[in-house]
């Protein structure tokens, strides 16, 4: 009984500050409005970064694998600026990319969240480009050159051969990647594109109470990372067993 | 038909191969043996540019090939390989294997590549496996597919690659029974190899190799029985 005594008066204090914080004037849908917007922002920068990424990754390795003597200048200039490209992004910090995109080059874009798509899937593809391009490499050089002695040309070898054998590879870092940049959409809140962290600490700032809102965003970003990397690993069994067939 | 002049090829400052001339006839079986690092690999490699040559010419029909403006695709569906570890494409079954070249390469329709997958699976008696993965085959299996699969092309020479070198000994036989009868049946081949058997018995002429150099070449009843150059002496001996 005297143990019982502090739990409940624990939980008599906090009833009404998770009312105060989550109830209290319909809150709830502001959460669910910024969770909204926190997904929307991963996955339009994830598409944006993977199409980004592809296109990075497919112009380093068609440069990496030219033949000696037939260098291609054209391929040689987009490989050199596909290289400043993923240094640059992934020597800097993503909350200095989302200022200089929010103050220097879009200064009077009023919509932070569509400056949120630009800087994360901006700096998502990037580290897109060197997971796809790990993958292209990883898949054996002889099947690329099985496909080429058979006369097929470059981009149908990729296509058919050595992309479908690269996704399964690629998949658990791509998978990572998602749940970096979910969490990173946080960052958007601080160019003040109202996502989940935006109505959590507006709410907080408003009832002088930040602990509810905070612990219950952490614990919503929390469940979606445990769902998804759930789903991931189900994902990556299905295709291993399609290699024992 | 094919020409080579003067091939030189070297890996950075290593030299594979060193100033080799040669020709091979229309129906010509040509083997080539040598000891490891020899640069025989290299040799067979560079005949379809799947290794880019140095200095030198090849010429395939009359096209230089070693011109950088050729279109080396289009050389390459007339010369089918064969490769140590096979190479199928594990993501695909074995018809899609054979018929994905021909008909993305504009040779076949799907229905005609299909209908040539499957005499040719008959041939090798695999046709039982058109809709299997490679993964599900043996070695010998593998390899047999791969020689099918380079043939649906309709090539006009057969390159392999140490076709036998990465199988259980068991399952060697099958794999040169088909080599075998594809010579008989006319196919201009080059074939590097370290199976002496199937070089005397099948060779129309034999290549020894080493150090970059052509070092001897003769028919095999010659350069089996009577080799003149010491090196291949020395070779033979640890073989035979």
């Amino acid at each position: 009984m005297t143990i019982d005594i502090p739990l409940i008066a624990w939980l008599e204090r906090m009833g009404p500050r998770l009312s105060n914080a989550f109830l209290e004037g319909g809150r709830w849908k502001l959460y669910l409005q910024g969770l909204g917007v926190t997904l929307e922002l991963t996955v339009v920068a994830l598409i944006f970064g993977v199409l980004l990424g592809l296109v990075v990754a497919m112009i380093r390795t068609a440069h990496d694998q030219q033949r000696l003597g037939h260098r291609n200048i054209i391929l040689g200039v987009m490989n050199a600026l596909c290289n400043v490209y993923t240094t640059v992004i992934r020597g800097t910090p993503m909350l200095v990319q989302l200022y200089i995109w929010t103050f220097v080059i879009f200064p009077s874009q009023r919509n932070k969240v569509l400056v949120g798509f630009i800087g994360l899937g901006v700096n998502s593809g990037a580290y897109v480009a060197e997971i796809i391009r790990g993958g292209l490499m990883s898949v054996d050089q002889g099947q690329t050159e099985a496909g080429r002695s058979l006369g097929l040309n470059y981009f149908d070898t990729m296509r058919f051969i050595v992309i479908p054998q690269a996704f399964k590879n690629i998949l658990p870092s791509l998978g990572n990647e998602f749940i970096t940049l979910f969490k990173d959409t946080s960052l958007v809140q601080a160019i003040g594109g109202a996502e989940m962290l935006y109505y959590a600490s507006t709410i907080g700032g408003r009832t002088f109470d930040y602990m509810p809102p905070l612990i219950g965003i952490a614990m919503m970003y929390l469940a979606i990372v445990i769902i998804f990397t759930w789903l991931q690993g189900r994902l990556e069994r299905r295709l291993r067993e399609s290699d024992r067939r | 038909m094919i020409d080579v002049k003067n091939l030189s090829k070297s890996f950075g400052s290593h030299l594979v191969l060193d100033n080799i001339s040669e020709h091979i006839s229309p129906g010509e079986k040509v083997v080539v043996i040598g000891p490891s690092g020899s640069g025989k690999s290299t040799f067979l490699r560079c005949l379809n540019l799947l290794e880019t040559p140095t200095k030198g010419t090849i010429t395939f029909e009359g096209t230089a090939i070693t011109d950088p403006k050729v279109k080396i695709d289009k050389i390459r569906q007339q010369m089918g390989m064969v490769f140590q570890h096979f190479n199928l494409f594990p993501n695909m079954t074995i018809r899609k294997n054979i018929t994905l070249a021909p008909v993305r390469t504009g040779l076949m329709s799907q229905k005609e590549a299909d209908d040539t997958a499957v005499s040719l699976l008959q041939r090798v008696g695999l046709e039982d496996k058109a809709e299997a993965y490679p993964n599900q085959l043996s070695g010998g299996q593998k390899q047999r597919i791969a020689i099918v699969r380079a043939l649906a092309m309709k090539p006009k020479v057969m390159l392999f690659d140490e076709p036998t070198s990465a199988l259980d000994p068991e399952m060697v036989g099958e794999v040169l029974d088909v080599m075998k009868e594809l010579a008989l049946e006319g196919m201009t081949m080059v074939v590097v190899t370290h199976e002496m058997g199937f070089a005397r018995e099948v060779g129309s002429r034999v290549l020894f190799m080493d150090g970059g150099h052509i070092l001897e070449q003769n028919s095999p009843k010659e350069f089996f029985d009577n080799p003149q150059n010491p090196r291949t002496q020395l070779f033979l001996s640890k073989v035979l």
